[in-house]
C-alpha cells in the first residue's frame, strides 16, 4: 500500500481519521502509532521489528543523555569556578560515549542491510584482480521500508538531546510515533523532533479547514504523480532501459523527462504526505520550494529535498566545520595560505563528507557516489570562480540580479540538474557515461518536434496531458514563489472556491491519470532509497 | 561589538547588521558564510565554538552572535 493508491486515500486514511476522532484527546497519538505500525506491517511485514528496535534504541539513548544532563546540572550547582568546567568536560565525554553507541547501533543496522553486499562485491572484485582465490559470499538481505529516513531522524534526535537543543521524550510510544508516523515513513520528509512534536502529540480534534486543505493537498499530489510522472515513466523507461539504441537529442530528452518525472513524483508524494499530516492538524515540513527557480547548484539543493539537505548541514557539515582537523587547517591557512584558499579548503573539507554521504544515502551504487561527487565538484567550483565571475560582471556592467543574468544562471543550473539526473537514473555508472557521451553523437534538435519522440511509448494525447499538467504546476509554483498562494490563504478562500479546487483536482485525476491499458503502476521512486 | 561588525562586514558588507534580525532564516548568511564567520570569531575572541552552538538562533543577528561570543568567553 503506497500513498497514491485508492486503498490509502479512500480506506486507510479515512478509517484512521474516524478512529482518531472517536478516541479521547490524550490517547489520540496512540491511534496514530497503531496505524503507523499497521501501515509499516502491510508493506514490510515482520521487518517491523527493525522499526521497533530503532525506536527503543533511540528512546533509551535519549533518556540516558537526559539523565546525564540532570546529574551534571546537580553537580555544577554545588561547584564553583574552574570546577564547573571540569564537570562539564567529564559529562561531555560520558555523553559522547552514549551518543556514539546509539549512533553505532542504528547506523550499524542501516549500513549492514543496505551496503553489505555492495562492499562484499567490491572487495571480491579487488581480490579477483589479485592472486588470492577468495570471494566473500553475498547475502540475501531485506531492507525495511523507510529505514534510510527514520535512521537519520533517530540520529538527529539523539544528537539534539546530546547538544541540549531538545529535552528527551519521556514516553517510548511517543518517540516511536515520531520515528514511524505513517505519512512520512516511506519518503520522508526527514523531520527534526522540533518540527513535529508540538502537533504530533496534541491530539487536536478534526477541523474542516484542516480536512479540506489537507485533502486538496493530497489531490494536488495525485495530480502530479498520476497525470504527469506516471506518463513520463513510460518514455523514461523506454530510453533508459534501451539506451544503446538511442543517442543525441533523444537521450537529452530522456534526461529532461526523468528530471521532470522525479520532481513530479517526489514532490507529489510530499504533497500527499503533508496533506495527510494536515488532515490531523499535524504540520510536516516542506521538502520542496520551486527547485527549478534556483540560480546555482547549491541553491538547487536548498530547494530540492530540503529536509535531507538540512539534515546533512546540521549533523555533518557544521560538526565537521568546527572539528579539530578543520580548526587546525584554519589556523595554518590564515598564516600561510591567505583568506581565499583557507575558505575554499575549509569548505571542501566540510562539503566532501556531505556529498559522499548524500550519494551513498541514495543507495549502494557507484553511480550514486558519482552523483554525490558531481555536486561536490560543481558547488566547490562555483565557490572557486566567484571572485572571477564578480570581476567579469563588473567589467561588463552586468548587475548580478538583472533579468538577463538571472536567466542565464537558471539555464546553466537546469543543464547541471539534467546532467546529474541522467547519471542518477542510468543503469550504472558505465551506462551513464555512455548515455552522456551519446548526447553529442549526432545531436539534432529537430528530433524534439519531428515525431521521433512519439515512437517512445507516449501518444499525442499523453504529451498534451504532460505539457498542460506541467504548465499548471509551473503557474502554481510561480504563484508560490511570489507569495500569491500565501496571500490567498491569508485572505481565507471561500468555501465555494475550496470545493471547486477539490473537485477540479479530483476529476482531473479521475479522467486524465495514467492508468488502464498501456500503463503500468509505477512504484514511488524514493521509497526505494 | 565593533570588532564583530567589522568581521561581519568583511564577509558581506551589503547587509545592515544593526537592524537585521533574520540573517540565517532569510538566507542572507549561507552555510559557507557561517563557517567563515565561526573561524573568524574563534580567532578574534579566543573562543571555541562547538557543533551544539550551530543553531540559527545564535547567528540570526549581530546581537545574537555577540551574546554567544560573550557566553562562550565566560565559559572558557
Amino acid at each position: 500500500m503506497a500513498y497514491h493508491t485508492l486503498l490509502y486515500g479512500f480506506a486507510f486514511l479515512p478509517l484512521c481519521l474516524v478512529l482518531y476522532q472517536l478516541t479521547p484527546q490524550k490517547h489520540r497519538w496512540k491511534v496514530l502509532l497503531a496505524f503507523s505500525w499497521l501501515f509499516f506491517y502491510m508493506i514490510s511485514r515482520k521487518l517491523l521489528i527493525y522499526l521497533i528496535g530503532a525506536s527503543i534504541i533511540t528512546h533509551y539513548t535519549g533518556v540516558r543523555l537526559e539523565l546525564l544532563r540532570t546529574e551534571e546540572e546537580r553537580e555544577k550547582e554545588s561547584a564553583a569556578g574552574k570546577k564547573k568546567k571540569e564537570i562539564r568536560l567529564r559529562y561531555q565525554k560520558k555523553g559522547r560515549q552514549i551518543l556514539a553507541l546509539g549512533i553505532l547501533l542504528l547506523l550499524g543496522v542501516l549500513v549492514y542491510l543496505k551496503y553489505y553486499n555492495f562492499f562484499v562485491r567490491n572487495i571480491s572484485n579487488v581480490l579477483d584482480l589479485s592472486v588470492l582465490p577468495f570471494t566473500l559470499p553475498e547475502k540475501k538481505l531485506l531492507l525495511p521500508v523507510g529505514i534510510s529516513f527514520y535512521s537519520l531522524e533517530a540520529v538527529g534526535y539523539m544528537a539534539d538531546v546530546y547538544w541540549g537543543k531538545i529535552r528527551a521524550e519521556e514516553s517510548l510510544g511517543k518517540t516511536a510515533l515520531f520515528l514511524g508516523f505513517f505519512p512520512q515513513i516511506m519518503e520522508g520528509p526527514i523531520c527534526r523532533f522540533t518540527d513535529t512534536s508540538d502537533t504530533l502529540y496534541a491530539g487536536k480534534s478534526l477541523e474542516w479547514d484542516n480536512l479540506s486543505e489537507g485533502y486538496i493537498r493530497i489531490f494536488w499530489g495525485l495530480f502530479k504523480k498520476l497525470i504527469i510522472a506516471d506518463r513520463l515513466a513510460v518514455l523514461v523507461n523506454q530510453i533508459f532501459d534501451n539506451y544503446m539504441e538511442y543517442s543525441g537529442a533523444v537521450v537529452a530528452a530522456g534526461a529532461v523527462a526523468y528530471t521532470v518525472q522525479l520532481y513530479m513524483e517526489f514532490s507529489g508524494c510530499m504533497d500527499i504526505v503533508v496533506g495527510s499530516g494536515r488532515v490531523f492538524g499535524i504540520r510536516l515540513p516542506e521538502n520542496f520550494r520551486q527547485p527549478f527557480c534556483a540560480r546555482s547548484a547549491s541553491e538547487f539543493w536548498r530547494r530540492w529535498h530540503i529536509s535531507l539537505g538540512v539534515w546533512f548541514k546540521t549533523y555533518i557539515f557544521y560538526p565537521v566545520s568546527v572539528s579539530g582537523l578543520v580548526k587546525k587547517w584554519n589556523q595554518f591557512g590564515r598564516k600561510h595560505a591567505g583568506k581565499y584558499l583557507t575558505r575554499l579548503v575549509t569548505s571542501a573539507l566540510a562539503l566532501f563528507p556531505v556529498w559522499l554521504c548524500n550519494g551513498l544515502w541514495h543507495g549502494a551504487r557507484w553511480s550514486y557516489i558519482f552523483y554525490g561527487m558531481y555536486y561536490f565538484t560543481l558547488i566547490l567550483a562555483g565557490m572557486a570562480v566567484e571572485p572571477v565571475r564578480d570581476r567579469f560582471l563588473g567589467v561588463l556592467h552586468i548587475h548580478p540580479d538583472s533579468f538577463g543574468w538571472r536567466n542565464v544562471q537558471r539555464i546553466k543550473t537546469w543543464i547541471i540538474i539534467f546532467t546529474g539526473e541522467l547519471f542518477f537514473r542510468a543503469d550504472g555508472l558505465r551506462a551513464g557515461l555512455h548515455m552522456f557521451r551519446s548526447i553529442f553523437d549526432g545531436f539534432d534538435i529537430r528530433k524534439f518536434w519531428d515525431g521521433t519522440l512519439l515512437g517512445l511509448g507516449l501518444g499525442r494525447a499523453d504529451f498534451a496531458a504532460v505539457i498542460v499538467g506541467c504548465i499548471v504546476v509551473a503557474v502554481i509554483g510561480s504563484m508560490n514563489e511570489n507569495g500569491i498562494i500565501t496571500r490567498i490563504r491569508k485572505a481565507r478562500a471561500s468555501e465555494t472556491a475550496k470545493w471547486c479546487v477539490m473537485y477540479g483536482l479530483l476529476f482531473a485525476v479521475l479522467f486524465f491519470a495514467a492508468y488502464g491499458d498501456g500503463y503500468q503502476a509505477v512504484d514511488l521512486i524514493y521509497a526505494g532509497f | 561589538m565593533e570588532k564583530l561588525i567589522e568581521i561581519l562586514n568583511e564577509i558581506d558588507d551589503s547587509i545592515d547588521y544593526s537592524s537585521e534580525k533574520r540573517l540565517i532564516d532569510d538566507q542572507l548568511l549561507d552555510s559557507f558564510g557561517v563557517i567563515t564567520l565561526v573561524a573568524e570569531l574563534e580567532d578574534a575572541f579566543d573562543i571555541s565554538i562547538e557543533a551544539a552552538e550551530m543553531v540559527p538562533a545564535n547567528f540570526n543577528s549581530a546581537e545574537a552572535i555577540w551574546n554567544m561570543v560573550q557566553r562562550l568567553q565566560e565559559n572558557e
